[in-house]
């Protein structure tokens, strides 16, 4: 088992790594290798690592821990295809750890990193009542009852268009250099990420890579169905790339406007599930 | 210190993966069920990945004040 979190993580950071170099391509840079992200997970783990005198240790270092723990128990839940609420009450969870990486530094950057973490979750897991939208269709939530009904029906891709979209968003407020990364924007130096360096950044990116393959696997099961493992890796491949075209070409909107653009989509999508909720015998 | 800082995270280190080695083995041999393996790695599997990173790193300096302000 600890096979697939390495593989995961390792391909998490690839995805990653091809997001960089999609975006830098499309604004005419050569970008870093595609491996880049597992370089920088590997060059950390060696740096010289200290806990800041202005920080809380215990949160410091523990938010650290709980982030790829929680992304862990993600990728097993999503294996297994056990019920998409863990999986989104471990999203939730991760809001929780990016407001504690932000807060446990004593670093204003790290703090307003923190902060923006609350605003956007505010926005982002609304986007989440959607997906009751699927349970509409499925009658239940978990992923292997889901994965079974798309086998008769057809992938929910099509059958909930509008659903799917919600999910790709949420997806792409979690990518950086996304319209919706404001928790780590530039002004913020890296956001809520700023003090935690040498291992501590490590573990961070783990929890990256862990977290970009667990959401991009789960968007494969839910909107698409049962495909064979390399299927799916290569439609997640294709998935990320159309989110860094996204990244590429569309500037980091302010806070006030991310939440806002994300109140309206979370908006549309409850009155589309009220319409489904309404028609539906 | 210092020498005892390292022989922690050497024990950290060796905890976490017996941790993991014994629940995959508990796992092979039926004697646990997955969902036991599973927390077992997810609880190890964080200690493992911040220690194995303690125990290759290079020296920590000392503990500083980043950047607060003006």
């Amino acid at each position: 088992m600890i096979e697939y979190l390495v593989f995961a993580a390792a391909f998490g950071l690839l995805l990653l790594g091809l997001h960089r170099k999609v975006i830098a391509r499309i604004q005419m840079r050569p970008g870093p290798p595609v491996w880049q992200e597992i370089l920088h997970a590997l060059k950390f783990s060696f740096k010289s690592t200290w806990v800041p005198k202005t920080a809380s240790a215990t949160l410091y270092i523990g938010v650290v821990l709980v982030g790829i723990g929680i992304w862990s128990a993600a990728l097993f839940v999503v294996l297994a295809g056990e019920s998409i609420l863990i999986l989104f009450a471990i999203y939730m969870l991760h809001k929780v750890v990016e407001h504690g990486f932000g807060l446990s530094s004593g670093s204003p950057y790290g703090k307003f990193g923190g902060v923006r973490s609350v605003i956007s979750a505010a926005s982002e897991i609304p986007l989440f009542v959607t997906i009751s939208a699927i349970y509409l269709f499925t009658g239940s939530l978990l992923l292997r009852d889901i994965i079974a009904y798309q086998g008769v029906h057809g992938p929910l891709l099509l059958i909930v268009p509008p659903v799917a979209i919600a999910m790709y968003i949420v997806i792409l407020s979690k990518m950086p250099y996304g319209p919706f990364s404001i928790v780590e924007s530039k002004e913020l130096v890296s956001g809520y990420k700023t003090e935690h360096f040498g291992v501590w950044r490590a573990g961070i990116s783990v929890i990256d890579g862990l977290k970009t393959f667990v959401l991009l696997y789960a968007f494969v099961a839910i909107f698409i169905g049962a495909v064979p493992f390399w299927a799916a890796l290569v439609i997640m491949t294709g998935i990320l790339v159309t989110l860094s075209f996204v990244c590429a070409v569309t500037p980091m909107l302010s806070p006030f406007d991310s939440v806002t653009i994300q109140g309206l989509i979370t908006g549309l999508m409850l009155a589309y599930v009220g319409y489904l909720w309404w028609v539906m015998p | 210190m210092i020498a005892m800082k390292r022989r922690t995270i050497t024990y950290g280190l060796a905890a976490s993966v017996i941790a993991v080695a014994v629940a995959w083995a508990a796992l092979a041999a039926a004697l646990i069920p997955l969902w036991a393996a599973e927390t077992v790695i997810v609880i190890a599997f964080p200690v493992l990945v911040l220690f194995l990173g303690l125990w290759w790193r290079a020296p920590g300096g000392e503990e500083d004040i980043p950047f607060i302000g003006y």
